[in-house]
């Protein structure tokens, strides 16, 4: 699940929450006579509200509206939870009147795995190009347990960091590098 | 992934679902109810017959109300969980690098650790955001020095790594059943 949908998701569930327990606690208050006795003994749906829409035909046209406005956000809402933040290519076009350029990612980051495997110590890696405000790279590298962390580290910062950026053309291109140390000595194939 | 967003995710897409048909369901009664039809699947004039004869103190009303409550409280919990990180950020001189450790290979890291010490049968570890704990099983009771050396290979484990924030480190001897 990308980011955003976590964040999406958050953000429309607290919503939710807050109508749900503000809309019960006003119910609960009503029904427990905070609000006079009077009001507790009226029934939930009273006569003048039940009887509103009668003469306005209008009423129930506006509230499928409404309804349809929230069907839409709700399926958006469900798109969500199955959009990835995963990149298939890059753009690398500088002036689009002369043609556009894209890079496949996958051509990138079997590169980038393949030189992350020669570095003594890393037993895995998969890579994997991120749509996630801008592009970015994603290593996850597993590292055996005998591994000299420090000098993973600088290979993987100074040498394929600096080769990835040379490759895509950015030099500032975020890259976020996950170390996975492990408690195994026996080197596995790529985890991809 | 954390845990946390898995569960997230399961429960927002089932209420997107809900909501979705729910909404569906209401236009299609209108529509339906437009065109003189009895209710296709909902029967409204049942329950607002019902509401209309039940007050606010009613106990099954009020029984509605705290469920509505109740799940209200779970949604904004579910929102505002933050649960155990996914990874830990490393230190990074490199600009536009940033670095971590998955928590869970970092808790085998550490047990593994732990359990290289002399005189430590098997160890296990948890790590949240500021602490790790290392529960670890000794061969033989009260040997002197051995809790001082499950510390020390822990927090070397975690020097090694070099994590942004530094973790108080506790340990948990229990002595092996030997019977």
């Amino acid at each position: 699940m990308s980011g955003r949908a976590n964040v999406i998701n958050r953000v429309v569930l607290a919503l939710l929450g807050l109508l749900l327990v503000a809309a019960g606690g006003l119910g609960l208050a009503l029904s427990l006579k905070v609000f006079g006795s009077g009001r507790a003994t009226r029934p939930v749906l009273p006569q003048e509200v039940s009887t509103f829409p009668d003469a306005r035909p209008w009423f129930w046209w506006a509230l499928a509206g409404v309804l349809l406005v929230i069907a839409v956000l709700a399926l958006l809402w469900l798109l969500t939870q199955f959009k990835s933040d995963r990149a298939t290519r890059l753009d690398r076009t500088t002036n689009a009147r002369d043609g556009y350029t894209t890079l496949h990612a996958g051509a990138l980051t079997d590169a980038v795995e393949d030189e992350v495997q020669g570095i003594t110590g890393v037993t895995g890696v998969s890579a994997r190009v991120r749509e996630h405000r801008g592009e970015q790279v994603f290593l996850r590298v597993e590292l055996a347990d005998s591994a000299d962390i420090g000098e993973v580290r600088t290979r993987l910062e100074n040498d394929v960091v600096a080769h990835v950026r040379e490759g895509v053309g950015d030099p500032r291109l975020p890259v976020t590098i996950e170390l996975r140390p492990s408690a195994s000595t026996t080197p596995r194939r790529s985890v991809r | 992934m954390r845990a946390t967003n898995w569960v997230t995710r399961l429960v927002a897409a089932l209420l997107a679902l809900a909501i979705l048909l729910g909404s569906l369901l209401g236009v299609a009664e209108i529509v339906a109810a437009a065109l003189g039809r009895a209710p296709a699947v909902v029967p409204y004039p049942k329950w607002t017959g019902w509401l209309r004869t039940h007050s606010w103190n009613d106990g099954l009303v009020k029984a509605v109300l705290a469920g509505l409550v109740v799940l209200g409280l779970l949604l904004l919990l579910l929102a505002f969980r933050r649960g155990k990180p996914a990874s830990l950020a490393l230190r990074s001189d490199t600009d536009g690098v940033a670095v971590t450790a998955s928590r869970r290979n970092l808790e085998k890291s550490l047990a593994a650790a732990a359990a290289r010490t002399t005189s430590i049968a098997a160890a296990s570890a948890s790590v949240s955001r500021r602490t790790a704990r290392v529960e670890a099983r000794t061969v033989a009771p009260s040997e002197p020095g051995v809790r001082e050396a499950v510390e020390s290979a822990v927090r070397d484990r975690l020097e090694s790594l070099g994590l942004e924030r530094r973790l108080r480190t506790r340990v948990d001897l229990t002595t092996k059943d030997t019977r």
